[in-house]
């Protein structure tokens, strides 16, 4: 089965709504309302970005965005940062774990939010040693990028649940 | 679009129990009370007052925490019986509204995370982005979504209403202090519920056996008092026989030491005895108890919880609280009485000696305040890792035939060396302080008997009248003696950790909510079939909707046929007719009856459930066809096995029914262990089948076979069969056609296909690939 694979500068991508795009390919071809979509939304940030039409059929995969030119790839990234909500915390104040529950008090680049987690074995995962990803009881996505920059004591706070 | 409703027509409960107090559901405004999920901020309050006229009334509200720009807020959705108010700081004066006959259709969007609500005005209308809000909210906002479209699509208002009352009505369904799903409105919280309580727990299992424990403790109490003698005799020689050459009383004190040398042994040896019988006994009745709690919890633990923390739990976690057990109820009487005792001997020999033996007790203390605080995470990290580890072993050792089938054995053991290295690391790192801790102590207190070799010493050469070598020597006994429940109680704080942390993680599935069964006990005499799904939705997690507004009506005897491709919600229908998952909104009855209401255990026998990849136990055939069932006649067992068309494999059998088979059924192929699974069903004797892709992976002659012996056994019976191959829904008098978790296409195979919609293509697709299968197939045979 042939796929469409998008890199550099074979398409043109105008912004349709907050996570929609158009495409017109350089031989003229032209899509419209397509969603983008991480293939790998934990490992692959900017590599495999799918395109899906309005029936969540792909339509073309956009290899690894950093290949497109700046204008094209800010019109995705924009589209991928409304539909992924995955705040970075930043900062981490408080941690408060009784009989399962941990809660974390954090400051994320989205601002602050106290994080419920019902299952630390399903809620936090340490991903190549450094990057802490949380999913909380209703199913929201939280990530540490980096554990070693955070400060000291959240450090100290988080790694006790790791 | 006016909604002219009577106020608080249809009122919300209250709850008036002090502490749902906090958890605001009928929010006062205007002094009217409205249903929402929680306490409206002040500042959304004034922008209500500004922006929502006197003469409108407020519905419900729906207070969340995003912004439309996805960043943390606070905001708010209020509807009101004219207008749809969204109260978000990043809109223009902070206020969005729009009127009903500008929302002719509104839906939730979901992203990953977040989602939006959106009103389109039109059809063919650009949708307006109306409030975002995290997945904390969504299914309120599904039940708001579905009630704007509603009222624009002109239905009833009240019913509307009510239904939108009770999904907030749900809300009262999490508990306002930790926020866990509470089994009914108002319940108590489980987990609130344990807090403190673990001790009261645990000691639930100690009672049983408290009289064996009692009689141990006595027996400890005398070898502990007898223990106390020796170091005495040691004084009594020194002082008394050696410098007299006394030889009668030489040979009295060694009788004397003999004899408690024999007491203590003697004793100590009935008491290990019996010590390990309770503690056995302890850690059975908890293993039968985390096991029991295990095949109550709902499907949607298991989904998020790999089997190998569970087995962990049950096998390793109640090792340790039997241990702690065990810990707490003797040795820590036992230390304690020890550690009387000798102090109030060293007092009586010499009160400034004692007191200079103390010294190094407060630092003892410390270190352990110290080292719980530092140990707990490592405990925590070591069980991460010992799960991790478990669930390598449980996911691979029963995957060895596919490991090998793809020569992965190296890989595979670079994965477990990979995950045991991870628990090495970390038990090391924890080593590095369990084991300088202990040694720290014992430094520590050595050093606290040097003082009293070197003060006490001094006092016998000064002056021998007040301080005799005897009574140093027996001193120095009693310090080493009394060190010994110092350091115990210094250690305690190891094994206490490690306990709290095994007993989290075994009150994690003691506490946890089982699958619900409010109509216990509750029953019909039997089901005669009729199934109806009443507007149901479901998701398995907040990320994606898997069933949206269901509604089917299924006659008694009805053969339904479930189409649609893949993923499209088919054997989640089943899913939860099952009550394998009771979380969904909306309604589904069987006999007019709510299946939430029916007895779980009666619901369930009058349900056979074939599946596509049939489950077989590590037992015989017999057993295999007759699983769940006490009372069964041999004959009923052959009979079933017959209808099945399984009779005559098992005769074949050198063993016959009484082969026994593999875990998971190896040693059958995939049609003969379909078969017995149907031969289950037939021998349950349900009102309702349930096929899920019976014979999706079965070659054609055996399809033949387990299609006759499905058309015996669904005759008379509602029947829902899940089919990929469109052929075998043949006896079908009812189709529903499942896509993207709708209901797109419901009716009579001849109806749909005159519709030429779905059905129609998949029809014309499977005949094409139905006729390449046959002629591959006699090609083959050629």
């Amino acid at each position: 089965m042939e796929r469409l694979y998008i890199e550099y500068d074979m398409a043109r991508f105008t912004r349709k709504d907050i996570t929609l795009v158009d495409m017109e390919l350089y031989d003229g071809r032209k899509f419209e309302d397509l969603e983008p979509r991480r293939l790998f939304p934990t490992t692959g940030l900017e590599k495999y970005i799918a395109l899906l039409n309005k029936d969540g059929v792909e339509q073309g995969i956009i290899r690894d965005l950093r290949t497109l030119p700046d204008s094209e790839r800010a019109i995705i990234t924009d589209c991928l940062n409304e539909y992924y909500l995955i705040p970075h915390v930043e900062k981490i104040l408080d941690t408060h774990f009784k009989f399962g529950v941990l809660t974390l008090k954090t400051e994320t680049n989205r601002g602050p939010v106290a994080i419920e987690i019902r299952n630390i074995l399903h809620g936090i995962k340490l991903v190549a040693g450094y990057r802490v990803l949380i999913r909380d009881g209703n199913d929201n996505r939280y990530e540490i990028p980096d554990i070693n920059r955070l400060d000291k004591q959240s450090k100290a706070l988080i790694e006790q649940f790791l | 679009m006016n909604l002219q409703t009577e106020r608080n027509k249809a009122p919300l409960p209250v709850q008036d129990t002090p502490e749902n107090e906090s958890f605001a559901v009928n929010e006062p405004f205007r002094g009217i009370r409205f249903p929402a999920n929680k306490k409206l901020p002040d500042e959304i309050l004034a922008k209500m007052e500004e922006a929502i006229p006197q003469s409108e009334e407020i519905i419900c509200a729906i207070v969340g925490d995003l912004d439309i720009n996805s960043r943390y807020a606070s905001s708010a959705l209020v509807l009101t019986d004219g207008n749809i108010y969204a109260f978000d700081k990043a809109a223009e004066n902070g206020v969005r509204s729009c009127g009903y006959d500008k929302a002719k259709k509104a839906s939730v969007r979901r992203y990953y995370g977040n989602a939006l609500l959106l009103l389109t005005a039109e059809e063919g209308a650009k949708p307006v982005n109306f409030i975002r809000f995290s997945y904390k909210t969504a299914s309120l906002y599904d039940a708001v979504a579905t009630f704007i479209q509603s009222v624009a699509a002109g239905k009833n208002q009240e019913e509307e209403r009510r239904m939108l009352n009770a999904s907030f009505e749900k809300q009262f369904c999490f508990c306002p202090k930790c926020g866990r799903a509470l089994i009914r409105p108002g319940a108590p919280c489980m987990n609130c519920q344990s807090k403190n309580k673990v001790i009261k727990k645990l000691g639930a299992y100690v009672l049983p056996y408290k009289w064996m424990l009692f009689g141990c403790l006595l027996l400890s109490v005398v070898t502990t008092a007898v223990s106390l003698v020796p170091p005495y005799m040691t004084k009594t020689l020194v002082d008394e026989v050696f410098p007299t050459g006394n030889k009668g009383m030489l040979i009295i004190c060694v009788l004397v030491l003999l004899a408690t040398y024999l007491v203590q042994y003697g004793i100590g040896a009935v008491r290990s005895y019996y010590l390990r019988v309770a503690g056995n006994k302890i850690v059975a009745d908890l293993r039968n108890d985390v096991y029991a709690k295990a095949q109550k919890l709902p499907m949607r633990f298991y989904d998020r919880t790999s089997t190998g923390s569970v087995i962990n739990r049950i096998s390793g976690d109640t090792t340790t609280i039997q241990q702690f057990v065990m810990r707490i109820t003797q040795e820590v009487v036992v230390q304690l009485f020890l550690l009387i005792g000798i102090i109030v001997i060293m007092f009586a020999m010499n009160w400034q000696l004692t007191l200079l033996s103390l010294v190094p007790v407060p630092f003892v203390v410390m270190g352990s305040r110290w080292f719980g605080r530092k140990i707990r995470p490592f405990y925590r990290r070591m069980w991460r890792r010992w799960s991790a580890v478990s669930s390598v072993l449980t996911d691979t050792i029963p995957g060895i035939r596919v490991i090998k089938a793809f020569a992965n054995e190296q890989r595979s053991v670079e994965t477990f060396e990979s995950y045991n290295a991870e628990w090495l690391k970390t038990d090391i790192s924890a080593s590095r302080i369990t084991t300088l801790f202990p040694n720290i102590v014992g430094f520590v207190v050595t050093c606290g008997s040097l003082l009293i070799w070197g003060i006490g010493g001094n006092m016998v050469i000064d002056n021998p009248s007040f301080i005799s070598a005897g009574l140093l020597v027996s001193f120095i006994s009693y310090t080493s003696m009394f060190y010994g429940p110092v350091n115990f109680f210094a250690n305690f704080n190891d094994s206490y950790q490690n306990a709290l942390n095994s007993a989290e993680k075994l009150l994690d599935i003691i506490d946890a909510e089982p699958e619900p069964d409010f109509g216990k006990g509750n029953h019909p005499d039997r089901l005669h079939g009729k199934i109806e799904f009443k507007n149901v939705n479901f998701s398995f997690d907040r990320s994606k909707k898997t069933l949206s507004n269901v509604n089917i009506v299924i006659e008694p005897g009805d053969i339904v046929g479930i189409v649609g491709t893949t993923g499209a919600g088919k054997s989640t229908l089943v899913n939860l007719l099952m009550r394998y998952y009771d979380h969904y909104d909306g309604e589904i009855l069987v006999d007019g009856i709510n299946i939430r209401d029916i007895d779980m255990e009666f619901y369930r026998s009058q349900i056979g459930y074939v599946q596509q990849e049939p489950m077989m136990f590590h037992d015989t055939i017999y057993q295999n066809i007759a699983y769940g069932l006490d009372r069964v006649q041999v004959e009923e067992v052959i009979h079933a096995a017959d209808v099945a068309n399984a009779h005559s494999f098992i005769v074949r059998q050198p063993d016959g029914y009484d082969t026994m088979l593999g875990e998971r059924g190896v040693g059958l192929s995939g049609g003969e262990r379909q078969r017995l699974s149907i031969a289950r069903a037939v021998l349950k004797n349900p009102s309702i089948l349930f096929f899920d892709e019976a014979t999706a992976a079965v070659d054609s002659e055996t399809e033949s076979l387990i299609q006759d012996a499905i058309e015996r056994l669904i005759s008379g019976r509602t029947t829902l069969m899940i089919a990929h191959r469109l052929s075998t829904l043949r006896k079908a008098n009812k189709i529903i056609v499942v896509d993207k978790g709708e209901i797109i296409e419901m009716g009579t195979p001849e109806e749909l296909m005159a519709l030429k919609g779905k059905y129609y293509k998949l029809i014309q697709i499977q005949t094409m690939s139905d006729e390449i299968r046959k002629t591959k197939e006699e090609e083959r045979f050629e």
